[in-house]
């Protein structure tokens, strides 16, 4: 199929295109879908080597499960992307396991909060957002990157976290007041003039 | 302060991740070899000879059949004549058969010599 014709064509076309054998949907989906799912994992990890691999596996289980992709069953970027949540959150917990391991004894930081924000001055903006992001408990911050960042509808939300649209409210309102508490003093560093963030 | 956040997200929001040439490489390479190869079916096309031809034109070949039965029989009775066959066309012909010469000026031509 010309190449125009595919860009015109929705993700779930081009997944059943890439299992009937087309070579070009696999390329077009990539650069459709890489850069969300790779921004995503970059802001839950804070690690860009982390997030690359994630990137790829999630694409990889996309790549097999197209053969048996139904159209109309499901969209394919809230499919990828609860892919993509699970595998940051096995990843998120395998280094907390293993911070614990490392430090049995230490105790946590009384406010760490108060530590990110410290390390915001410097920063420049978007570097300050992902800062406070990371300070976020896991759930709100899923939430708040889906819905503010990544463009997702409530109910889109709950597909991917797998839990209610209104849990899902409640995480996003919680988040964005938590980011707002983070991100207050900071109007200087971020840009933004006295009174306001 | 929620619309300086707002601003800051939607930021965030339009400023997409490119992946690395490597990391494009890596995810096409994956692709292409979990991609089902496509199924070249190969259809062969036999070109119909000249009896399959004549029986089309027929309407098929048990049309043709039917026509060629039809003929042979045709011939049979018109070469042998059996005794019934003349009982058989005086039940058709019920009355008497009149010769009308319809172009008489042709009896002319049609005249031996």
């Amino acid at each position: 199929m010309p190449r125009d014709t595919l860009a015109d064509l929705a993700d779930e076309a081009l997944v059943v295109l890439y299992a009937n054998g087309d070579p070009d949907a696999a390329r077009l989906l990539a650069r459709r879908l890489l850069p969300r799912v790779l921004g995503y994992a970059g802001r839950m990890l804070g690690d860009r080597a982390e997030a690359e691999d994630v990137a790829q596996e999630a694409m990889l289980r996309l790549w097999k499960v197209a053969p048996e992709w139904r159209q109309g069953e499901a969209k394919v970027s809230t499919w990828i992307y609860r892919v993509v949540v699970n595998l940051c959150t096995d990843r998120l917990r395998a280094r907390r396991r293993h911070r614990a391991e490392a430090l049995d004894d230490v105790a946590e930081p009384a406010d760490g909060a108060a530590s990110v924000v410290a390390r915001m001055i410097e920063a420049d903006r978007m570097a300050a957002l992902d800062l406070a992001l990371a300070a976020l408990p896991e759930r709100q911050r899923e939430a708040v990157v889906l819905r503010h960042i990544e463009g997702f509808s409530n109910p889109e939300i709950a597909e991917i976290l797998q839990i209610g649209v209104e849990a899902v409210e409640s995480l996003t309102a919680r988040g964005k007041r938590a980011l707002a508490v983070l991100l207050s003093g900071q109007r200087g560093a971020l840009g933004y003039e006295d009174g306001g963030l | 302060m929620m619309d300086d956040l707002d601003d800051l997200l939607a930021g965030a929001s339009r400023a997409l991740v490119q992946p690395s040439d490597a990391l494009m490489a890596r995810v096409l390479v994956d692709a292409a070899d979990l991609q089902a190869r496509p199924v070249v079916v190969a259809v062969v096309v036999r070109r119909a000879g000249w009896l399959a031809g004549l029986a089309a034109l027929f309407g098929g070949a048990g049309s043709l059949v039917g026509v060629g039965s039809a003929a042979v029989v045709g011939l049979f009775f018109g070469f042998v004549q059996p005794d019934g066959l003349g009982a058989v066309s005086d039940l058709w012909a019920v009355g008497s058969v009149d010769q009308v010469d319809l172009m008489q000026q042709l009896d002319v031509l049609l005249a031996e010599e």
